[in-house]
């Protein structure tokens, strides 16, 4: 075997991206939870990968991290493959699961003793190292105590050190936000940033959140049902897509008829909130003016009206059919734009 | 692929882990622990008449006993393994281990390290209550080594069974998969009586059955006349290169199965 490590790191081992070609995983009599996906992370890069529940997301980390073997296809990390050369790969990538595996009869501390022994940190390196992780994370208060006792966002921000310990090249994510209040997420997005910007590690970050990889990834890739529906960054995504969209509430329930008709005459209906109705752009923004003056002179009154730019989800809904939010597995089939179609009925 | 420093630091870390479980955990050290002393109980009370049948010709009961419950409390500690091992991959902490080691075969070591260090407090408290309760030593300094050794070797090759299940089923639903089959083997070789004594259809099972093997060498070395002890160790020698096998090739399942 490691004649033919050395053979196969020779291209590409000064790299800590990750090129993915093909990639397959079929479970057994499961379903092909990554279906031949293909995608390419720059170094220092922080790649975002959005996707509904069950879309492959995981799996995708699995294979990436070595935990899982592909089915088929090719996956590089840090210019290593990570089918032949797992024993190396390690070395070099950082990973926080999805569930945080934590043991909660130790406390932060001896996670922390654990995981650098593990990693085979030089004796003397292994306290301090711990200790300033620790601290980066803002879990010094709560070190010496069991983890058994933490809050959600204290195990995932104790994962996240566990993570950095050997100063890996590539760091995989698996919807580390996921469950945290606004300010948790918020320091976490902060210190994401700063290991990519200042410490030049590349991550590889999974959500089910818009605004986390509309904001915090420098790339994104959509993958739904195993494949790969968009990638790109987002303010590209978002421009494909192209024009905005409007969005009104009639005053008048009773009316609502009326004003779609209205409405319809200047874009196609997309999904709206609740009682709400919303059609995007034929023209663009110029029309606006003229659906003003419309809902004017039919006199009807409108309670708001707003002009909404593309977002990812939009981009997720033009690539998809459906919505990110909620389009999970389970009820993907009947998600197909429910709200427009009840407005119509009504 | 000669291991290197931070092969054994790895190591070292899942047997510290273990460890440290053990000793905070109480509910998790004394079941192993309660199994041999209810042994040496019934024994050293009731049982001890079997030792006055005039054809029992061992020395001393409770020695004969002991080296039962020494051959017992040392498979069963390496069996105990096998249920952290199917704990920790069931609550995700097998992923960590996975993920943390370049050589994964590390993990294994460091369980075995740990169950090495645990049977040394299974030692001292089963060997301290027997000579508390009367137990007679023949055997010399080497021949109690020799005895010991047998106890470790039952505990390595009970541990590499069940630790080759544990990494295959990753769950502690499969406990009575690693246990029964070892407590079988056990009660399956001689243990009240000599092998000589034994009758009926327990006789050929026990003189195919490996434990037999392992547990006349104990008696005779706490006897201090070793005989058979090249077989014992044979035999266990035998057994742990096929189980480490099963055990290696358990791993590779674990690591495949994500
Ligand atoms: N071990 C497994 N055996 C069989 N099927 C599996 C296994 N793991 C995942 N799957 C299936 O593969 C598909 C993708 O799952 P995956 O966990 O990768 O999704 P995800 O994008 O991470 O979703 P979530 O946002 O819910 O975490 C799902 O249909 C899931 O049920
Ligand atoms: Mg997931």
């Amino acid at each position: 075997m490691p004649e033919r490590e050395a053979g196969q790191g020779a291209p590409n081992t000064q790299s800590n991206g990750i090129e993915v070609e093909g990639l397959v995983r079929q479970f057994k009599n499961g379903p092909k939870a990554v279906d031949g996906i293909s995608l390419t992370v720059e170094p220092g890069e922080i790649y975002g990968f959005l996707g509904p529940n069950g879309a492959g997301k995981s799996t995708t980390v699995h294979m990436l991290t070595t935990l899982l073997p592909p089915t088929a296809g090719s996956a590089r990390v840090a210019g290593l493959d990570v089918a032949n050369q797992g024993a190396e790969v390690r070395k070099l990538i950082g990973a926080a699961l999805q569930e945080a595996a934590l043991d909660p009869n130790l406390t932060g501390r001896e996670h922390m003793k654990l995981q650098t022994a593990l990693h085979g940190l030089p004796r003397e390196e292994r306290v301090r190292r711990g200790d300033e992780l620790i601290e980066r994370v803002g879990l010094s208060s709560a070190a010496d105590r069991r983890v058994g006792g933490y809050s959600g966002g204290m195990k995932r921000r104790l994962d996240l050190a566990l993570a950095l310990v050997h100063r890996p090249r590539v760091l995989f994510l698996d919807e580390p936000t996921t469950g945290l209040d606004p300010q948790s997420r918020a320091s976490l997005w902060e210190e994401v940033t700063r290991l990519s910007t200042q410490d030049g590690v590349t991550v590889f970050l999974t959500t089910q959140y818009l605004e986390e990889a509309d904001q915090l990834a420098n790339r994104v890739g959509i993958i739904d049902a195993g494949k790969i529906a968009a990638e790109g960054t987002p303010s590209a995504l978002k421009a494909e897509i192209g024009r905005p969209s409007v969005e009104v509430l009639p005053v008048d329930p009773e009316r609502r008829g009326e004003a779609e008709q209205i409405l319809l005459r200047f874009g196609t209906a997309v999904p709206a909130a609740r009682d709400a109705l919303s059609v995007r752009l034929n023209e663009g923004i110029n029309e606006l003016a003229a659906i003003v003056r419309s809902f004017d002179s039919a006199g009807i009154e409108l309670a708001s009206l707003g002009l909404n730019e593309p977002t990812l989800d939009d981009v997720f809904l033009a690539k998809t059919g459906r919505h990110l939010e909620g389009a999970g597995e389970a009820d993907s089939a009947e998600m197909r734009l429910p709200e427009v179609e009840a407005a119509g009925s009504s | 692929m000669i291991p290197d420093r931070k092969y054994f630091s790895a190591g070292w870390a899942v047997a510290w882990r273990y460890l440290h479980n053990l000793y905070t955990k109480p509910a998790v050290f004394v079941p192993g622990l309660i199994f041999p002393l209810f042994f040496l109980a019934a024994f050293a009370g009731g049982l001890s008449a079997v030792g006055d049948t005039p054809k029992f010709d061992y020395y001393d009961f409770t020695a004969f006993q002991f080296c039962f419950i020494l051959i017992q409390a040392s498979a069963l500690a390496g069996v105990f393994v096998g249920f952290s091992i199917a704990g920790d991959f069931e609550q995700g902490m097998g992923r960590r281990m996975m993920l943390a080691t370049s050589r994964r075969s590390s993990i294994l070591l460091g369980y075995a390290i740990g169950a090495a260090l645990r049977l040394i407090v299974v030692w001292v408290i089963i060997t301290g209550v027997s000579l508390l309760a009367g137990m007679e030593v023949r055997g010399s300094g080497y021949d109690l080594v020799g005895m010991y050794s047998l106890g470790l070797l039952a505990n390595v090759v009970a541990l590499l069974f069940s630790a080759g299940i544990a990494f295959r089923f990753r769950s502690l639903q499969a406990g009575p998969l690693m246990q029964m089959p070892v407590f079988i083997a056990l009660f399956l070789a001689p243990v009240y009586v000599p092998q000589e004594l034994l009758t009926g259809w327990i006789e050929p099972v026990a003189k195919v059955n490996p434990v037999t093997a392992l547990l006349n060498g104990a008696r005779s070395l706490m006897a201090g006349d070793p005989t058979g002890i090249l077989l014992a160790y044979g035999i266990a020698f035998g057994m742990i290169a096929l189980l480490a096998l099963w055990a290696l090739r358990g791993l590779r399942r674990a690591e495949v199965a994500g």
